[in-house]
């Protein structure tokens, strides 16, 4: 799913164009669902998420800008929000059963973009601690305290790895 | 806090997208992003950095019952009924806020006509406007509409309530569920392109609801205070 094809899709819906919309949900509502399902486990909260994410998209097509990343990133960022919303609000504690390395980018995209192959380079880059962690916190939408239950270390050093972690993500994508 | 500090604006910035940073500190977090455009930029660079961790993910296909339920709340088609009949629940559904709307209308009417006499200073012609008022007749909030953008306007009369936000709300004259056109400003004004919905629902009223910080956490109003009508100029 390339930009190229979506941003057209997204400029119609933010017309108004109702096909161009459903054509839009047609071709990432699937990952948007995954991203979901895979925080939320429950699956009417992950259907909810993907039809809050979708209405809000309707409404909101045009604020989107380049500099918000590609048009499918926006719209993870809006599922991931919205799903970080219903955890609080359902007040759900995650007990996740994560297998870190199965969402790997290279093992899920064969002919990822550049921008992506760059991402999963730099995350493959970090220790193993710094990206189990982060791994937890961002597919599972985990807390820190959640991910500490998880690895079963201190929260001080959790809180560390994250943050280690996320700065040489950024230092390694700023090359 | 120093906010404008590089470091410490990425640090925040990666934990609230990561999902980590929780609590009051998110929502003040939400908040910064609403008054600095470098912190909402940080956020969104952020974003970029790593929701597309989230295209990594195995997709998997929702039931086709997920893209009904869009459709029918942004009003594309008509909500099925569950128990009564699809006219009656239309019907009931019109009753339940016909009767604040009967009340705010004529304030709303006459003061529409004053504010709106006062105000030519319009990048573009509202089409349609509305006042929402309180329970005392005193304006809140003002309301334009054009065909490209929604501009509502708070008044002095607008007390702010501590840890609650204000939603604005379609009413579809269908009876199908209100459908959101966002948070309302606790003081100054909002300017933000029209939604769809506005073009494409015919609109019974408009009512404002009142939400947790952030606005209703499910997708329907929480507590309607208010409603008023849409006049066409």
């Amino acid at each position: 799913m390339e930009h190229e094809e979506l941003f057209p899709l997204l400029c119609a819906t933010a017309e108004g164009k109702k096909d161009a919309f459903a054509s839009l949900y047609e071709k990432t509502s699937a990952q948007i669902y995954a991203v979901a399902l895979k925080m939320l486990k429950r699956k009417e909260l992950a259907e909810e998420a993907t039809q809050d994410t979708f209405i809000k998209i309707w409404h909101g097509a045009a604020s989107y800008q380049r500099s918000k990343g590609t048009v499918l990133t926006w719209m993870v960022s809006i599922v991931r929000y919205r799903a970080l919303d219903l955890m609080r609000y359902h007040n759900i504690r995650n007990e996740v059963t994560l297998e870190p390395e199965i969402d790997l980018p290279r093992t899920s995209m064969p002919f990822p973009s550049a921008e992506k192959r760059r991402l999963a380079e730099c995350i493959d880059g970090l220790e193993d601690p710094q990206r189990q962690a982060i791994h937890l916190a961002f597919y599972g939408g985990l807390s820190h305290q959640e991910v500490v239950q998880h690895l079963d270390s201190p929260l001080g050093t959790i809180k560390s790895w994250i943050r280690r972690g996320l700065q040489s993500l950024q230092r390694c994508l700023s090359l | 806090m120093n906010y404008t500090k590089e470091t410490l604006r990425n640090a925040l910035a990666a934990e609230y997208v990561l999902g980590t940073l929780r609590g009051g500190a998110r929502r003040r977090y939400q908040q910064l992003m609403m008054t600095s455009q470098l912190i909402s930029e940080t956020t969104w660079l952020w974003e970029q950095y790593l929701n597309g961790m989230g295209e990594t993910i195995s997709p998997v296909t929702p039931d086709d019952k997920v893209w009904k339920v869009i459709q029918e709340k942004l009003g594309f088609i008509e909500q099925a009924p569950k128990v009564t009949q699809l006219d009656e629940a239309r019907q009931q559904k019109s009753n339940k806020w016909r009767g604040p709307a009967l009340y705010a209308f004529a304030a709303s009417l006459l003061l529409a006509i004053v504010w709106t006499s006062i105000d030519p200073i319009l990048t573009q012609p509202a089409s349609q406007i509305a006042v929402v008022n309180d329970e005392d007749s005193n304006p809140l909030w003002l309301i334009e509409i054009s065909d490209k953008h929604l501009r509502v306007r708070s008044t002095q009369q607008l007390t702010a309530v501590a840890g609650k936000d204000f939603e604005l709300w379609i009413v579809p004259e269908n009876g199908a569920a209100p459908i959101s056109l966002g948070v309302l400003p606790k003081d100054g004004e909002l300017k933000t392109p029209a939604a769809n919905s506005l073009k494409s629902v015919p609109i019974l009223l408009l009512a404002v609801s009142l939400e947790p910080l952030g606005g209703s956490p499910n997708g329907q109003p929480t507590e309607v205070l208010y409603t008023t009508k849409l006049i066409k100029v």
